[in-house]
């Protein structure tokens, strides 16, 4: 369970142009959860998936990940638990070596690394039957430089290696924006099918209302800074984006802005 | 044998340390990494002050390439636990190894022929004698083994975590490694290279000076390009045997354009238009169509490598941002 208190950061502090990025953030995510996230540019979003993940420090409140304060744990201590993939493809793979290279880096998430051999064949057999799951043929690619792939299958490949190790939890920010309408259907269903095999506890931001709806069992919006909106499984089921507009314009007493939406 | 090659097999050989080292922080970290600059005279120095103590000269250039091994750590402290910019932190420890040169040396300059050096001690073991020949013998078996640990090395869980953190910094970190150990490890490998590489040289020339260091560092960056531009190849094994290669062709221009009558004092000028004639012949016209036979990973480590370290990487994906997914 993850379990987030009172959380709070604010950019240009006591200054004309202080931002509050997180405003008294409150979340308990069950495990399990598969909670979508929208809101308009600037709501908050990027920035609370990094506060969780220990990318930027918090302000003030308490971040918990079963029952242990990571708060002020650095990034790097906290990555064994989570695993995160961001919008830009260059972002999550190291693009000078080669699949199997990246595979092998990912499948010591979080431990300590040594002087024995990365690429073995027993983590090759893994690599491969991990690779298989997406149905990309990468599994026959394991020497390719990662460099050479295309966007939608280094972004792919960034899920495999965010769930090899199967984290506590999984960060989503936007991991579909970058890339053309097939392949982020794509992605978006090797996504529901990893996360579901494994029951991982994930948080999904989008800017997509159809997907926000049709993924995961919880959806909550932010505004500013808040959350506000959160809805369960049985409402999201029945909500229709037109719906779910309107319930964000009397929430948030403006228009859902955000100039990467879709709202079909 | 032909002077010429002798030479350069000898130079090159003793340079290929350096290369190897200049690859490591330049090319897989993408840490342009000037230390070496001082790291270089300051194994010759350390290891003629110990000659002269009396100390057994393999210990000696052990102690030498330690030393630089030390200078790596201190750049290393200070960038990442000061926060110090990587080339400001390089240049400072450049600058203050001056000093420690000095110090250490008590003069600018050290004599060593009176003294046995290490090649003469190797091969006595074996009975041998030192002429050119054995002495190179003795080099190349270094080189290889060096070049076979650092192979096997970057190629462990370390190693790529070391690669990693070169190519996609933010990714790595996500990971669960502390980069900053991973960069100050990899700048106290490298420097130990560099200062194994001027502890080579001071025994192979008979003497060690403050001013051996002076354009060094821009001769192992030429070797290691012209390497990677000639022998080519992406993997880590081809790089590093590029690099041992490239510095015996660079040291071979050189003697070659000595035979050929050119003034001495023009080769640092020469170096420099070289390195930027590669690096920049991709960018031009005329490059294009002469690049056209260069292996491209080669190119886009010219491009790149050196002016924007780190971001070869980013192109190389960015060339194929947003095309379909192949299934
Ligand atoms: N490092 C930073 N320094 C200063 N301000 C920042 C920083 N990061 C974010 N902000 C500000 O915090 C606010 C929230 O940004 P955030 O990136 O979390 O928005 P978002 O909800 O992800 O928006 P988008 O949908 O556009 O991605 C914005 O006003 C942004 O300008
Ligand atoms: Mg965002």
């Amino acid at each position: 369970m993850i379990n987030l208190t009172g959380i709070n950061k604010y950019f240009f502090v006591n200054t004309p142009n202080e931002i509050k990025a997180l405003d008294n953030i409150n979340l308990q995510v069950n495990p399990g959860d598969f909670i979508t996230i929208i809101g308009s540019n600037g709501a908050g979003k990027s920035t609370l998936l990094k506060a969780v993940a220990g990318v930027i420090p918090v302000d003030s409140g308490c971040i918990e990940i079963d029952g242990q304060d990571v708060t002020n744990l650095p990034e790097h201590r906290r990555a064994g638990d989570i695993g995160r993939i961001d919008q830009d493809p260059m972002a999550s793979t190291a693009a000078e070596l080669t699949i199997e290279e990246n595979l092998a880096i990912a499948c010591l998430r979080g431990q300590r690394r040594a002087l024995a051999r990365a690429v073995t064949r027993p983590r090759l057999e893994r690599f491969r039957q991990a690779l298989r799951d997406t149905g990309l043929g990468l599994e026959d690619r394991l020497r390719v430089p990662v460099g050479t792939l295309s966007g939608g299958q280094r972004q792919a490949l960034a899920l495999v290696m965010a769930t090899m190790t199967r984290p506590r939890l999984l960060l989503l920010d936007e991991h579909t924006a970058a890339l053309d309408p097939k392949a982020a259907s794509l992605v978006m269903d090797i996504t529901e099918r990893i996360v579901n095999r494994h029951q991982l506890t994930t948080l999904m931001i989008t800017h997509n209302m159809e997907q926000a709806l049709r993924f995961g069992n919880r959806l909550i919006m932010m505004h500013r800074g808040r959350i506000i909106l959160d809805i369960g499984s049985d409402e999201k089921n029945r909500l229709t984006v037109a719906e779910l507009i309107a319930k964000f314009a009397s929430c948030s007493g403006t228009v859902f802005d955000n100039d990467r939406a879709l709202l079909a | 044998m032909d002077s010429v090659i002798i030479n350069s097999l000898q130079q090159g050989l003793i340079f290929a340390f350096m290369a190897l080292g200049v690859l490591l922080t330049f090319r897989l970290l993408g840490f342009p990494d000037l230390t070496v600059e001082g790291t270089f005279p300051l194994g010759a120095a350390v290891t003629a002050r110990a000659v002269v103590e009396g100390v057994d000269p393999l210990l000696a250039v052990l102690l030498g390439a330690l030393a630089g091994g030390a200078a790596g750590a201190a750049t290393g402290l200070m960038h990442t636990r000061l926060k110090v910019n990587n080339i400001l932190a390089g240049i400072l420890t450049a600058s203050a190894i001056y000093t420690v040169m000095l110090r250490t040396m008590g003069r600018p300059n050290t004599p060593l022929l009176a003294y046995e050096n290490v090649y003469g001690q190797v091969l006595g073991w074996f009975g041998l004698g030192e002429t050119h020949l054995s002495v190179i013998f003795t080099l190349l078996v270094l080189t290889l083994a060096v070049r076979v640990v650092l192979g096997w090395f970057l190629n462990t869980d370390l190693g790529l975590a070391v690669r990693a953190t070169g190519s996609n910094e933010r990714m790595i970190r996500a990971l669960g490694v502390n980069t900053d150990n991973t960069k100050l490890l990899t700048l106290i490998i490298a420097n130990f290279l560099v200062g194994l590489s001027g502890a080579l040289a001071c025994q192979a020339q008979g003497f060690a000076d403050v001013g051996m260091g002076i354009g060094v560092l821009v001769a192992a960056i030429a070797s290691a390009i012209l390497g990677e531009t000639i022998f080519g190849g992406n993997r880590v094994g081809r790089l590093l045997t590029g690099a041992i290669l490239g510095s015996i062709v660079y040291r071979g221009l050189l003697a070659l354009g000595l035979r050929l009558g050119l003034p001495a004092e023009d080769f640092k000028l020469m170096t420099a238009l070289l390195v930027l004639l590669v690096l920049t012949l991709p960018n031009m016209e005329i490059g294009n169509r002469m690049a056209k036979g260069l292996p491209k990973k080669a190119r886009l480590f010219c491009r790149q490598a050196i002016f924007s370290p780190g971001a070869a990487g980013k192109t190389a994906g960015a060339r194929n941002h947003g095309r379909e997914v192949d299934n």
